[in-house]
């Protein structure tokens, strides 16, 4: 700590005898704010008319300049997408704070607001490899079941991908589900899905700002290898008391917002429940007489957020925040009392202080919490499993602009963790027999930064960073050095070339044989055999304004994998006592290109994104005698075209289209005879599988349409918004499978001992249909 | 009408549109496959020394159900030189036909020898398949762990459930096979068939149990199969193997086999030592 404020010191000092050198400089520096309800806006651009010079805000809509000053006054300028741009002509005598509003843009409500960021500032930033969604693209753009999910929109991006269909998982360049960071205001999320992966976590009405990083992380970031999706909640409505909602397919939401105080205080909560309970309770209960009835296991999730801030003065804001969730399984029947439930808490108190028009700082305190119980009773037994992750984490980072061509960051960060992987409890209620397994285990995480974005020329500019991370747990120590550089050199104003290195930890592991993310997946920290997993990546791009309206990105990225974790064959990862004995490593390396061409602009927005890639692990001692293969999300093409039409104030049209060569799957290449097959089976064989992955199922496409009608009455607006998921109906596959044929039908007994198949057949399963929706969503 | 009607009716709706048929047949082409060598060898105390040794073959090579025993004698490994070695013993498995009637399993290498009883140390396998590669394998026969004891509970409704107990041994990494059959032992699939370990075990009792699902004059067959690990891993590789076929949450794996050898084979060299225990429901 103290050498980092030594470093910083320094860096002050530099910039001091910039400053005394040259009397003729101000700092301006403060907040932007949406002037309608005070929500600080993360991205907007700030400018000096007179000098050019210029920045964007920062993640919690701080900015600061540092120009020259060429007369008694200098004129601010303000912008960002879907507001009106502001000027405002102040006093130069002195560093100055000024914060500042935006009007919503009325003038301009056929357009549809794409990103933060304007067009410009995306070619020109230093940043490479990342991608930003604003709520309202999510919200316009068809949703599956209706359900708003800014996951599965950001895996119409380029270099992100499902996993599986209708998942939320996020494979990115590459890397594996468990392989990207989520934050929710800075707090980690550990399992970021409801109903096993089809739905993330996120409530879109609470959130304000999402943005995935899928390279080139900024040094503030690590603990994760592929991406970072960094979600920030609404802070709440400082103006006015207000209201928005919605009544879906399968939920319903409601956010309530307003003052606590006017200008310095306000609050947030947001609610979300499915009602699919709701609804078979009653079937249930129609059938109570019927002894041919088969009960409809109850199963609901639902979400809470609230936020509240307090504005202490000038100089300080302080923000708590906090997330709940939980699904909720249960099945009672006269033999078993079975509940499943499962969810994360999370929890977010930030205190922000501007120390003066060139120092601010952030200091947060986060809780995270996964959790996942299942209980079952039978007469005269009871079982309970369950695993628990737990971090009480605590940051500080200070921003620090010395002078015009640099602004530091720098912060540390210490993350306790604590785990209980696996706690199994079974047995009689005499205490007869009696059954366990589990283990807790602690860590500790930490980690210190700091990074600078130097404009070294007009032309080049540069992110450079240092991260070093650490961790021990169970008498293990690491520390791990992370370099990050980001380049951009400016060939013409429009026209950026871009490069970046970064080079990330991972110290906390995903234990799941499963394609999909499940909610039984456990966490595990590094130990003396499990060492951290890491990525160095390289990227190159280049980024080109094509008129006021096209953004064109090519990036080219080559990824190596160290320290990879898989399974063994047939690993037990339930209930098991040494699961380090199941792990088995190696590394891997992914590359890849990725094209888009962005519509920010005018009535018709949107973009057209394409992949290229390949993905290799290998090297791991129990598989395949160690020879690579690729995983089963190794994607060679991808293809993703989002299109979003206003067509007047009243109605917009959306459609997107998806094309994606087939996953790969492990089909087995041979079959045995064998006499004693345990489970018992009609057919005295069994499979036998080769290599992985090694079988490409169909390819992959699909399109999905919308329409969102709006409605303004008096109170508010509200709107219609209907989505065909899926429309022409493709049947997709979501798994293969091998089927033994036979000359005759036995019905749902199957075939009896003995029985021979004249054949096997292979099977395609498809998850969706055709799937339209309804949500009716209101706002006041 | 009121949103509760609202929702059940767009509930009957996706429900209608996910009853669509969306399971299809398609065509695919696997990768080449070679064939290999399986083997499936029981040491049963008292009975004769036998094995099967067939070879494995392409998952979709036809099967030809009108005229099946030409097509198992093409899998049938014939002309190899099989042995088994125990103490100062050697048996010469000739290739022949035979089959046990009281498990209904077939064998194409068998002896007269019987396999002692009360063996302590271990037996060797050797296979010298015709074209001169070599399998061995390596086994012990382990003590029967008797079952303790049996309670057979009923409810209210007059139906039974069986619970059967087994003492572990503490000092020891056991393994076990339990199989229940209902009726018969030989003729019906089991209800339950599973591996299991005693790593979890607090105090050293076992409880095998079912639901209430039995009548009054149903018969029982419970048995407990001491399986050494490997045993324990090749069943658990099957099982896993068959079952991953149709789960895509489940992850698939290769046969885990303790046959080694320059064949590439796959199978099971083991000793079996069992107690089963006949109860009829009162």
């Amino acid at each position: 700590m103290s050498k980092l404020y030594s470093l910083l010191f320094l860096l002050a000092c530099l910039g001091s005898t910039f400053t005394v050198t040259a009397q003729n400089r101000i700092s301006i520096s403060g907040i932007v704010r949406d002037a309608s309800n005070g929500e600080t806006l993360i991205g907007a651009s700030v400018g000096i008319v007179e000098t050019g010079a210029g920045t964007i805000t920062n993640e919690y809509g701080f900015f600061t300049i540092n120009t020259e000053r060429k007369s008694d006054s200098i004129t601010v300028e303000v912008s960002y997408i879907g507001f009106l741009p502001t000027t405002r002509r102040i006093s130069a005598e002195k560093d100055i704070k000024l914060d500042l509003t935006l009007g919503n843009n009325d003038q301009l409500l056929e357009e549809v607001v794409i990103t933060g960021n304007t067009v410009r500032e995306a070619v020109q930033s230093t940043q490479m490899s990342v991608e930003n969604i604003s709520m309202l693209e999510a919200k316009v753009l068809p949703a599956f079941f209706g359900e708003v999910d800014i996951i599965k929109t950001l895996q119409l991006k380029p270099g992100i991908s499902s996993g599986s269909e209708g998942s939320s998982g996020l494979f990115v360049r590459g890397g594996s589900n468990d392989q990207n960071l989520i934050v929710l205001d800075e707090a980690l999320v550990y399992n970021a899905n409801h109903l096993f992966g089809l739905f993330s976590v996120f409530n879109s009405d609470a959130i304000k700002d999402v943005k995935i990083y899928k390279g080139g992380f900024p040094a503030q970031y690590s603990g994760r290898l592929s991406s970072v999706l960094d979600v920030r909640l609404k802070e709440g409505n400082n103006q006015k008391f207000s209201g928005s909602g919605g009544i879906g397919l399968i939920s319903s939401r409601l956010t309530l917002e307003g003052p606590i105080q006017k200008n310095k205080s306000s609050f947030i909560v947001s609610g979300r429940r499915t009602y699919i309970d709701l609804i078979t309770n009653q079937i249930n209960k129609a059938n109570e007489d019927n002894p041919d009835f088969n009960k409809i296991p109850g199963y609901n999730f639902y979400d809470l957020n609230t936020k509240v801030n307090f504005k202490l003065g000038e100089k300080d804001v302080l923000y708590l925040s906090g997330y709940f969730g939980r699904d909720v399984f249960g099945f009672n029947s006269d033999l078993f009392n079975f509940d499943f439930n499962w969810g994360n808490t999370t929890g977010t108190a930030r205190w922000n202080h501007i120390y003066n028009s060139r120092w601010f700082s952030n200091t947060t305190v986060t809780f995270s919490d996964y959790q996942y119980n299942i209980s079952n009773s039978i007469t005269g037994f009871k079982f309970s499993v369950g695993s628990n992750i737990k971090d009480i984490n605590l940051k500080h980072d200070i921003y620090f602009s010395p002078n015009p061509n640099h602004e530091v960051k720098a912060g540390i960060s210490g993350t306790h963790h604590r785990f209980v992987v696996g706690r199994l409890k079974a047995g009689s209620d005499d205490g007869l027999v009696s059954f366990s397994a589990g283990q807790d285990l602690t860590a500790v995480e930490y980690g210190a930064y700091i990074s600078d974005d130097w404009q070294i020329t007009p032309a080049l500019k540069a992110h450079v960073g240092m991260r070093l991370s650490g961790f021990s747990s169970d008498g293990a120590n690491y520390l791990s050095p992370e370099p990050r550089l980001a380049l951009r050199y400016l060939l013409t104003e429009k026209l950026a070339i871009k490069a970046s290195y970064a080079r990330m930890s991972q110290f906390v592991h995903l234990v799941s044989n499963s394609a999909i993310s499940l909610p039984t997946d456990v966490w595990y920290p590094s130990t003396k055999n499990v060492k951290p997993q890491t990525s160095d990546q390289v990227a190159l791009g280049w980024s080109w304004e094509l008129g006021k309206d096209f953004v064109f990105t090519n990036e080219y990225y080559y990824k190596w994998l160290g320290n990879q974790i898989d399974f063994k064959d047939h690993a037990q990862l339930f209930a098991n006592n040494n699961l380090e004995g199941e792990f088995t490593f190696g590394n891997g390396f992914a590359y890849g290109t990725e094209l888009s061409i962005e519509k920010n602009f005018g009535r018709l927005t949107g973009w057209i994104g394409y992949t290229l890639a390949l993905i290799k692990r290998g090297n791991f001692a129990d598989i395949m005698g160690g020879r690579f293969f690729s995983p089963r999300h190794d994607r060679r093409h991808d293809v993703s075209v989002v299109a979003m039409y206003e067509v007047n104030r009243w109605l917009t049209v959306t459609a997107t289209w998806v094309y994606g060569s087939g996953d790969l799957t492990w089909l087995p290449g041979g079959r045995g005879l064998f006499q004693d097959i345990p489970g018992g089976t009609s057919t005295p064989v069994f499979p036998i599988y080769g290599d992985r992955n090694t079988f490409r199922v169909p390819d992959y496409h699909r399109m999905d349409v919308g329409i969102v009608i709006k409605f303004f009455p008096k109170w508010g607006e509200n709107d219609l918004t209907i989505s065909v998921y899926n429309v022409y109906d493709r049947r997709n596959a979501y798994f293969l499978y091998l089927e033994p044929q036979y000359s005759q039908d036995f019905g749902e007994d199957g075939p009896p001992p003995g029985a021979v198949p004249n054949g096997i057949a292979a099977k395609q399963v498809s998850l969706f249909p055709i799937l339209p929706s309804f949500t009716w969503n209101f706002k006041f | 009408m009121n949103i509760k009607y609202i929702s059940a009716a767009l509930l009957i709706i996706i429900i209608s549109l996910s009853a669509c048929n969306l399971e299809k047949q398609i065509e695919i082409v696997l990768p080449a496959y070679e064939s290999q060598p399986v083997v499936e060898c029981y040491l049963e105390p008292g009975k004769a020394f036998r094995l099967l040794l067939s070879k494995s073959n392409s998952y979709f090579d036809p099967i030809p159900s009108d005229d099946l025993l030409p097509y198992l004698e093409a899998l049938l490994i014939s002309n190899a030189d099989v042995r088994i070695r125990y103490g100062s013993e050697e048996v010469i498995l000739n290739n022949q036909v035979t089959v046990d009637f009281e498990t209904g399993k077939f064998y194409n290498y068998s002896a007269s020898a019987i396999v002692p009883e009360n063996f302590s140390d271990g037996f060797e396998l050797e296979i010298i398949l015709p074209d001169g590669k070599l399998i061995t394998a390596n086994t012990k026969l382990l003590p029967v762990v008797p079952i303790d004891s049996i309670s057979i509970e009923k409810n209210a409704n007059n139906k039974a459930r069986c619970l059967v107990y087994i003492k572990d041994s503490p000092d020891e990494e056991n393994y076990y096979r339990r199989m229940l059959h209902n009726g018969s032992f030989l003729d019906s699939f089991p209800q339950q068939d599973f591996i299991t370990d005693d790593k979890l075990i607090e105090n050293n009792i076992f409880v095998f149990g079912t639901g209430y699902n039995y009548d009054p004059g149903d018969t029982l067959y419970n048995t407990i199969f001491h399986i050494d690990k490997e045993y324990s891993d090749f069943l658990t590789s099957i099982q896993g193997a068959i079952s991953s076929n149709g789960n895509p949450f489940a992850q698939p794996g290769v046969i885990i086999t303790n046959l080694k050898g320059n064949a590439n084979a796959i199978g099971i060299f083991t000793g079996l030592s069992y107690d089963r225990v006949m109860s009829v429901i009162p």
